[in-house]
């Protein structure tokens, strides 16, 4: 190497040295843009999940609003409808009874002609004897359709009740094992029951309420497992610091998003037209809002979903007296 | 293949030869400008001109070479990425460390880097099998890397190669055995 080199070899040298650093320097950069952008994505997709709660719930709640007033608009009408309905039957008989004694006049013979023949006239033009066969049944399907109605806007005021009365103090282990019970004909055909039902401490709940809660979930895993291979039913209860959680879950035919985004609205069902009311999800999620609580369901399809009901130990949660409760479909 | 690997061989070239001699293999391939940027891709057969260049000129089979080359780009690297050979504390961990940690962080930094891919045979305490696959069948290079490594960490290591790429096989194996075999 020569005297006149060196100096170049010198500077050539520390230029590389600087186009080391700035090479590292860029692979920094690029490490942390790396980390922040995988950050920001994170955050991206935990907001748009919680959008997507946030819309639910709102959507709920405004469906409660609207199914209170309703079921409160109709329900005034309708008291008087069914009562005037129960005395149509009564009303019937005395009309049929009237019919009966006209038809045994027209035979009577005692009877002046033509005050019979106007009676068989007016029959015969008001076609009165097929009006008396056709009332049963008018007055049957008409009675049998009202009290549809009747429990449709109780099913709605279940969905947005605001009332907060009969609460007790009561274990939620010993209102699953009494739900159970009164499942057992429906569970005993095939279905394996797993329990897992730690000792919990007693929350001021409404029993009767949360009973009906774990009914629908159960009846609705029930129903998820038939057909399936090992039809499994797995009931969960553990308590933490500040809440007790029930898990039910099923090995069931599961559902695909776009099913667990709409389960908590009411009248959305996907069992065929007359076989299910949409309201058992509803409804069991205007209870654990009632009682402060959390819903959330998990499933995958073909492999099952998991309810969560989380509610807090003491009492109403300041989130339910806001009339905040989260409905959660992951 | 990224810059960095020309970066380190125009090193490795300049330190046998001088910056003349690296001057001389780029004129013996005009399709290599010499200007790499080390987080930039250039063509693979840029570099094995390049390598074909330098081997003539050392007066070296190209196997020699790219395995000198290997050992080298090793030690190179290890000074720029210290971490990734200061965590593991053998040559054992290290070489299984390759797939599951470096692989992993040189993806974040890079898109496509067309790694090679490594599994690993552990069954036995005293030797690990790598099987190697890359469709660049740069083995030899990842054995130099090997040997790279074993210096590192002071660790005497016999490296046999039965089955290869360059002999039909879709995969390599390479059986490092540890200590002195």
């Amino acid at each position: 190497m020569s005297d006149t080199e060196n100096p170049f070899e010198i500077a050539y040298a520390r230029e590389r040295q600087a186009r080391l650093k700035a090479e590292q320097l860029l692979e920094d950069k690029s490490r942390e843009l790396y980390l922040k952008n995988q950050k920001l994505e994170e955050s991206y997709n935990r907001l748009q999940q919680q959008q997507a709660v946030a819309m639910q719930n709102e959507k709920l709640a405004t469906l409660g609003t609207l199914s209170a007033g309703v079921a409160h608009e109709i329900n005034n009408p309708l008291a008087f409808v069914l009562s005037n309905l129960e005395s149509l039957p009564i009303y019937k008989q005395a009309l049929l009874r009237l019919l009966e004694l006209n038809q045994k006049y027209l035979k009577d013979p005692g009877v002046p002609e033509n005050y019979r023949n106007e009676i068989a006239d007016l029959i015969e033009k008001e076609d009165l004897d097929f009006i008396g066969e056709d009332m049963h049944g008018l007055i049957d399907d008409t009675i049998e359709g009202i009290q549809r109605v009747k429990e449709i806007v109780l099913n709605l005021r279940s969905f947005a009740r605001t009332q907060n009365c009969d609460r007790v103090e009561a274990d939620l282990c010993a209102g699953i094992n009494s739900t159970l019970k009164l499942l057992t004909s429906e569970l005993k055909t095939g279905v394996t029951l797993k329990l897992d039902l730690q000792p919990l401490p007693g929350i001021v709940c409404n029993p009767n309420q949360l009973n009906q809660v774990f009914l629908n979930l159960i009846m609705n895993a029930k129903q998820a497992v038939e057909g399936r291979e090992n039809p499994t039913i797995t009931i969960k209860a553990c308590c933490d610091d500040d809440a007790v959680r029930i898990q039910i879950a099923d090995n069931g035919c599961g559902m695909p998003p776009e099913v667990q985004k709409e389960i908590f609205v009411p009248f959305y069902t996907t069992k065929p037209i007359g076989q299910g009311t949409g309201m058992g999800l509803a409804i069991a999620y205007g209870i654990i809002k009632d009682h402060g609580g959390k819903i959330s369901v998990k499933s995958a399809v073909d492999q099952g979903t998991v309810f969560v009901i989380s509610l807090p130990l003491w009492g109403r949660a300041e989130g339910a007296e806001t009339g905040v409760a989260e409905a959660v479909s992951d | 293949m990224k810059g960095i690997i020309f970066n380190v061989l125009e090193d490795l070239v300049i330190k046998q030869c001088g910056i003349q001699g690296w001057n001389e293999v780029l004129s013996e391939n005009p399709e290599a400008t010499g200007i790499y940027t080390a987080s930039e891709s250039y063509p693979d057969e840029e570099l094995f001109g390049l390598v074909g260049s330098v081997a003539r000129k050392l007066e070296m089979p190209v196997a020699g070479v790219v395995e000198t080359f290997g050992i080298f780009l090793f030690h190179q690297l290890a000074e720029r990425y210290p971490m990734f050979v200061e965590q593991p504390e053998n040559l054992r961990e290290f070489l299984l460390s390759i797939e599951s940690v470096i692989h992993i962080e040189v993806r974040k930094l890079y898109d496509s880097p067309n790694l090679p891919n490594f599994t690993y045979d552990e069954s036995s305490q005293d030797q690990l099998v790598m099987h190697y696959q890359s469709p660049r069948k740069l083995c030899i290079l990842a054995e130099g890397l090997v040997r790279g490594a074993a210096e590192y960490y002071n660790t005497p290591i016999t490296i046999e190669h039965p089955v290869c790429m360059h002999q039909g096989a879709n995969h390599c194996d390479l059986i490092i055995r540890f200590g002195n075999v």
